[in-house]
């Protein structure tokens, strides 16, 4: 599964956000995603790649590419995360 | 008044709610055991009410159970008085609420996340769904009301000087349409803890927990939650003519004071004052008055408190004059009693019945106006009050009258 399956069936699932919609051009804002549910994403983020992010994302996310980018950049541990257990990921502090 | 919308304990409409209080239902129960566990009263009177089967999931999060509640009963109302806001002059449009707890659901979510969680998961729209503005804000926002929009937070009064208030923008002629209200989501483990803590909550009736709130009884042993909205869509005179719409009844008069004399004890004096300057308001004579729809908690000092109240201002004719308490059947709504309450005696109003007191067995020597006990009663009513007082002390009552025959003056308009 690539990121963007990834994140397209956290969109869909999460948001309520149509499938045909979802392209690598597609901006979060008519996706109907505001900055506050790009703060909430990145929770979904955590528990899907059982990361912790420890630093707020880029201000400058503004289409689906750029969060796939970013997630990618995650996951090459070119940002500021850690890897958790996945046992705890969701309650630790 | 051209639109009533409600989302209660006895019903998610006016027509259900309506039905039940007349049979004299109650829809107080004992609440599952996720949120009674550990509560000396594990009673309360919740709505059937599922969010996600009126708002999308991306909607859902921005909004708190109390701004949903809130939304719907609003919807229901504007629905009802087939307003047009899109036709309307958007800045003489409003909105007012009353809530006494604002977003609760939010904030105990958020500080179980902190404390029982042990995490720092904290959702980012916390501040949003909780502020106690956000009811108002969101009614606002979805109907594009540009005039007034403001939240008022007096406890148990506060929906009732939403209404109030908002009567007022409208004969002051700041306004032409006024949607108001209140809403409520209390029944939250936290909330409902503190206000066990306070003993001040009905002990549960062994046999009956439908029975557990007795107003005016001898019996009674305190008030029980409820949760809900209610809204009324309150409209200028002329305004409401030339649109045609239908006038269920004249809002009449409104009367404010505070009793300041203790946090929580209520006082005669207060009380009465309330009801004497809605009177006042209204440029009635007691005489007129033909039903109360009191505040009627079910604490031993409101119900002792409102009942001299009552003989204060209104003499011997008070014990002539149908009072009841429909907190008996719907709980104790808190910031959205006073606006539902005012619903229902607009329809006792409308449809000429009584809705009865519930669970009034037991007189109290204390109490001995006629509360309408067990069993509803038709009624030719000419003007109906609605009490509301409240925590804090501030003292809320409203009056409503029969709509005077339709007639404008087309050429001034």
């Amino acid at each position: 599964m690539t990121t963007l399956d990834s994140l397209t069936e956290i969109l869909t699932r999460d948001y309520c956000v149509a499938r045909e919609q979802i392209t690598p051009e597609a901006t979060l804002e008519t996706l109907g995603l505001d900055s506050l549910s790009v703060l909430e994403l990145m929770f979904k983020i955590e528990d899907r790649y059982k990361v912790k992010i420890t630093a707020d994302p880029p201000t400058d996310l503004l289409t689906v590419n750029d969060v796939v980018r970013y997630i990618d950049s995650l996951l090459a541990g070119n940002t500021a995360t850690r890897a958790v257990s996945p046992s705890v990921a969701s309650t630790d502090t | 008044m051209t639109g009533l919308g409600v989302v209660a304990p006895l019903g998610d409409a006016v027509e259900e709610l309506w039905k039940n209080l007349v049979a004299g239902r109650s829809g107080v129960q004992r609440l599952p055991s996720s949120l009674s566990q550990g509560l000396r009263s594990p009673i309360g009177a919740p709505v059937k009410f599922d969010g996600t089967k009126h708002f999308e999931p991306p909607r859902l999060r921005l909004l708190d159970r109390v701004s949903q509640l809130a939304l719907v009963a609003a919807q229901q109302a504007i629905r009802d008085s087939r307003v047009d806001f899109t036709a309307e002059k958007r800045e003489r449009c409003g909105v007012f609420v009353g809530t006494g707890m604002g977003g609760a659901e939010t904030t105990e979510e958020g500080y179980h996340t902190l404390y029982a969680q042990r995490s720092d998961r904290i959702k980012p729209y916390s501040v949003l769904n909780a502020m106690a503005n956000a009811p108002a804000a969101w009614i606002g926002i979805d109907y594009g009301l540009h005039g007034p929009m403001l939240t008022y937070t007096t406890a148990c009064s506060s929906s009732a000087v939403a209404l109030g208030e908002a009567a007022r923008r409208i004969q002051q002629a700041e306004v032409d349409v006024m949607l108001a209200g209140g809403a409520e989501a209390p029944l939250m483990v936290g909330v409902l803890h503190a206000w066990d803590a306070m003993r001040t909550l009905a002990t549960e009736d062994a046999h009956d927990p439908s029975a557990s709130c007795r107003p005016f009884a001898a019996t009674r042993t305190g008030l029980v939650l409820g949760e809900g909205a209610a809204f009324v869509v309150l409209e200028e005179w002329d305004h409401a003519i030339v649109r045609g719409a239908t006038i269920y009844a004249e809002f009449a008069g409104y009367g404010l004071t505070s009793d300041v004399a203790h946090i929580t004890r209520p006082t005669i004096e207060g009380q009465a004052k309330a009801m004497q300057s809605a009177l006042d308001a209204a440029n009635l004579a007691p005489d007129a008055i033909d039903y109360i729809n009191a505040h009627g908690t079910a604490t031993l000092q409101n119900d002792a408190v409102e009942t001299a109240a009552i003989k204060t201002v209104f003499g011997e004719r008070a014990h002539a004059i149908p009072v009841s308490s429909t907190k008996s059947m719907h709980g104790h709504l808190l910031g959205a009693a006073g606006a539902l309450e005012f619903v229902i005696a607009v329809l006792a109003l409308t449809r000429g019945i009584v809705p009865p007191t519930m669970h009034l067995d037991v007189p109290d020597s204390a109490c001995d106006l006629d509360y309408t006990p067990g069993h509803a009663r038709s009624a030719r009513l000419r003007a109906v009050m609605s009490n509301s007082f409240a925590f804090g002390g501030t003292n809320a009552v409203l009056i409503a009258r029969t709509a005077p025959e339709r007639n404008v003056d087309r050429d001034s308009l």
